[in-house]
């Protein structure tokens, strides 16, 4: 048995170690902020934070976490208070929003640290498909969640 | 199966339904209810459906004000159908189309809040239960599709707000003692016009709950809006950050397996011979393909599903014109109908036989276009639980009636045992108005006596989609000796989503084939537009503005070439198309000036479209540039009318989204098919915009007081192919008439 930490919380996981971590977060601990968009590591919605590095989870398993802590949308904070989450809403950013958890988990790789983004790092860091078409008002949220 | 609600919504303004539509299902067998099912896309018998009674959607009620707002012990109080009060000073409104990313929350709850007079904060929104009720006044069905949600709801829905505003008024004017006369309802309250005494909403709902509702509204929007024209926030946003919004394949019901399908590659074929299912997973035939379902325990995830499902060996009987399925002959046959296919005139004015005899240059121009698919972001899913007595369904659909009647179907019940449960969507393009997910995930629950969730792997969503038809479009233009345009004919070569539906027979035309080819704002005195049907089989579906994206293709572009043919400028040309058309020439001029056009700069070029659809008018000026031979789109300027707004916020979003799925369209999607098999199943080999790729977007709203309202969560779309075509002309000479643009991506 092998154990897996979710934002802050260890579950004990009995399913074949092949099972990409995805659906560990989905199925067996029942986090369901995390989607599936492609399983083969292209879309970025299955986007999570392994030891705070922003990784898409349905190609990689247990053992390639290697004990790092995980987080997942949920996770990112207790009251929706992360300054992605409040730009976010600030810009009216999600449509549909299924792709939405891992933008903004995979935009925290840009703000980290006090970082100030310029429109060339959103356009490298960002590489996650949003089928509605939000990228105008993401880019916007996170120059605005950066303070620049 | 009725007429689809989808066709009502883009019919309802023109023509009349087709009684010979009327077609009933005769066979119920499983295999054959999932065929029917999958054809029947947003089918739905309206004898079916009219019965109202189904308990609650189970759908999650979404506020703006705090998310999680803990509900006070007092309870909730049903004014009427669309409104419930809680003690709490919760509004909590219904609404009767389904939240797939258009913001459709807050637009439909917007207008009853109009009239309720409740602060926004206070509203929470989920969606209707299944009831008659609860219907689009346009489509006649609780179905969201063909923009039709504000335009049809819009006077239904300030009734609603009235009528429980007035309920209100009469319990708290009792309870203070005065006449409703002399109240008014401001800000959650009823307010004492003489001394400004008031109750609230709240402390009244209790006894308001008790009224018969009066017979007649009255609107205080007679004397101006309030809240509709505001740019409120989306109520169903916070939860969309925190990743507490429930999707339909978030759905968790006691006792539930998860499943994946594996449907025949080929298209038209079925199951002829299924073996057992791996070990920890149990296999399911659906006549079209196959389920695998995991078994509970730790590795009962839809991932041991999608695993197990292409492990369980089958052999599938396929169609006997499979061979023909490929996209190669399915373009030769249609380059044939367009000379020799019997042509069904969809619109002819004038006389373009003689016209174009006189004309003094004819261009002969014909496009070509693709299948391509929807690719909603959350794939096709359903979870069902079906008993003896009993099916329920959590679905992310556009279509719920449709999902009710398909169930009933498959399971020999009576719709009012089926209870259908509207999940919010990660994504409808269209491809949610088909009942294919619903009726797999249906006949899997049934066969195992258990609840199960289906999904759609990727690859099977690509690969299993209903397309945007692909077309070949000719566009015969006749001008005289200065250029102008003196006859005008439009054919239109494609396979039809009607006649596959069998909602038309063969000989009659395809309304959503010629969308946006016929009835052109534009000044062609003589014109013709006319669609012949191709028989390619491969299957074809309602996709985000359906014939428009592809007619407006073909007429943009050919307008764009008879411009440069008479050597005149674009704009002005369309503006002399479009003389004395004040609000055409309105949006037509504002794209203009937004997009820079006129402004000449070396290696760049601006390329200009104009398309009415929906009721809406909506013109793109883009900007490109190129580097050794790769597109570079800069900038995209949009202006619409839809005559009036509701949230200008939501419907810039909608226009935004249009622009991006318009691109992605135009520049690099397509389906090819080898044999019947879609060559492409998973966003490896299909292009897709992303942040790099994206220009800057500019959207101006320009409303006209008066006019009726036009639809908007489509009309993003059609303008951007031939935009970027004629953009493309002008920077690099080179015209391009076949969609994708640049299918190398
Ligand atoms: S689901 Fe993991 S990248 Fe698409
Ligand atoms: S918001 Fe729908 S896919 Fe991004």
């Amino acid at each position: 048995m092998a154990s897996l930490t979710v934002n802050g919380q260890t579950y004990q996981i009995q399913s074949d170690p092949s099972t990409p971590v995805l659906w560990l977060i989905r199925d067996v601990i029942g986090l369901k902020g995390t989607k599936y968009g492609c399983g083969i590591s292209v879309c970025g919605a299955c986007t999570i934070l392994v030891g705070g590095t922003p990784q898409r989870s349905c190609q990689i398993t247990m053992a390639d976490i290697n004990g790092a802590p995980v987080t997942t949308i949920e996770g990112l904070s207790a009251d929706s208070s992360h300054p992605l989450q409040q730009a976010w809403i600030a810009h009216q950013v999600p449509q549909c929003g299924f792709c939405q958890s891992g933008q903004i988990l995979r935009a925290t790789q840009l703000i980290a640290n006090g970082k100030i983004p310029s429109d060339a790092d959103i356009n490298v860091t960002m590489n996650n498909i949003c089928v509605c078409g939000t990228y105008t008002r993401m880019r916007a949220a996170i120059h605005s969640a950066a303070g620049g | 199966m009725r007429y689809a609600a989808a066709i009502a919504a883009r019919r309802a303004s023109s023509a009349a339904l087709s009684p010979s539509a009327d077609r009933d299902p005769s066979c119920d067998c499983e295999p054959c209810a999932a065929r029917a099912a999958h054809g029947a896309g947003v089918g739905l018998n309206r004898r079916n459906f009219l019965f109202s009674g189904v308990a609650a959607c189970g759908g999650l009620l979404i506020g703006v004000g705090v998310p999680g707002r803990a509900r006070a012990t007092g309870g909730t109080y049903r004014i009427t159908a669309w409104v419930s009060v809680g003690t709490d000073e919760t509004v909590t409104i219904l609404s009767g189309s389904q939240e797939m990313g258009q913001g459709i929350y807050s637009a439909l709850a917007q207008i009853v809040a109009e009239e309720l007079r409740v602060d926004w904060p206070q509203v929470q929104v989920g969606p209707a239960p299944l009831a008659a009720v609860f219907d689009n006044p346009l489509l006649g069905a609780q179905t969201t599709a063909g923009s039709s949600s504000v335009r049809g709801y819009f006077s239904a829905l300030l009734e609603a707000g009235a009528i429980a505003r007035q309920m209100l008024i009469e319990a708290g004017a009792a309870a203070m003692g005065v006449k409703p006369k002399a109240c008014v309802a401001a800000g959650g309250k009823v307010v004492v016009k003489a001394t400004g005494q008031s109750v609230t909403f709240g402390s009244v709902a209790a006894a308001a709950s008790q009224l018969k509702p009066p017979k007649k509204a009255t609107l205080y929007s007679n004397s101006g809006f309030v809240l509709v024209g505001q740019p409120v926030p989306r109520p169903e946003l916070p939860a969309k950050v925190n990743g507490t919004a429930v999707y339909g394949s978030d759905v968790v019901v006691p006792g539930m397996l998860y499943g994946a399908v594996l449907l025949c590659p080929t298209r038209g074929g079925t199951v002829a011979t299924m073996g057992p299912a791996p070990s920890g997973s149990q296999a399911v035939n659906l006549g079209t393909g196959i389920a695998a379902v995991a078994n509970a325990g730790p590795n009962g995830t839809t991932w041991t599903a999608m695993q197990a499902v292409k492990q369980v060996k089958v052999t599938w009987s396929l169609p006997a014109d499979a061979a023909q399925q490929t996209s190669k002959i399915i373009l030769s046959e249609a380059e044939t109908l367009l000379v020799s296919g019997n042509a069904i005139v969809a619109e002819t004015v004038g006389d373009v036989a003689s016209a174009q005899a006189g004309a003094a240059k004819v261009l002969t121009l014909t496009y070509i276009l693709p299948y391509v698919p929807h690719t909603t972001l959350e794939t096709p899913n359903c979870t069902a639980r079906v008993t003896a007595r009993t099916c329920e369904i959590w679905a992310s659909t556009q279509a719920p009636a449709g999902a009710q009647a398909v169930a009933a179907s498959i399971t020999g019940l009576k719709p009012q045992a089926i209870t259908v449960n509207c999940m919010q969507m990660g994504g409808g393009l269209g491809r949610k108005l088909e009942q294919d997910f619903v009726a797999y995930a249906v006949i899997a629950s049934k066969a195992l006596g258990v609840p199960v969730q289906l999904v759609f792997p990727r690859e099977q969503d690509f690969t299993q989609d209903q397309y945007r038809p692909m077309a070949v479009c000719r566009v015969t233009v006749g001008l005289d000796k200065s250029g102008r345009i003196v006859s005008w004919d439009f054919r239109n070569v494609s396979p039809s989503i009607l006649y596959q539906r069998g909602y038309i027979v063969d000989g009659q035309l395809d309304d959503q084939a010629t969308e946006g080819a016929t009835g052109l704002p534009y000044a062609l005195p003589n014109r013709l537009m006319d669609w012949v049907r191709h028989p390619a089989t491969v299957p074809v579906g309602f996709w985000r503005s359906v014939g428009n994206s592809i007619n407006a293709f073909a007429c943009e572009s050919a307008v764009d070439e008879a411009a440069l043919a008479s050597r005149t400028d674009p704009l002005a040309y369309r503006q002399g198309l479009l003389a004395g058309n004040a609000r055409a020439l309105a949006v037509l001029n504002q794209a203009a000036a937004l997009g820079g056009w006129g402004v000449t700069r070396q290696g760049y070029a601006n390329g200009l479209a104009y398309h009415e659809q929906f009721g809406t008018l909506a013109a793109v000026v883009v900007t490109i540039t190129e580097t050794s031979g790769v597109i570079q789109v800069l900038n995209v300027a949009c202006a619409v009318d839809c005559g009036m707004v509701v949230n200008p916020d939501t419907a810039a979003q909608q226009i935004e989204g249009g622009i991006v799925q318009g691109l992605t369209s135009a520049l690099w999607s397509q389906i090819l098919f080898k044999n019947g098999i879609a060559q492409t199943s998973n966003f490896d080999n299909y292009r897709m915009m992303r942040m790099a790729d994206m220009p800057t977007v500019e959207v101006s709203l320009l409303q006209t007081p008066g006019a009726p309202l036009g639809g908007l969560g489509e009309v993003g779309v059609p303008c951007m192919a031939p935009a970027l075509a004629n953009a493309w002309a002008k920077l690099t000479g080179k015209r391009l008439r076949t969609l994708p643009l640049f299918p190398k991506g």
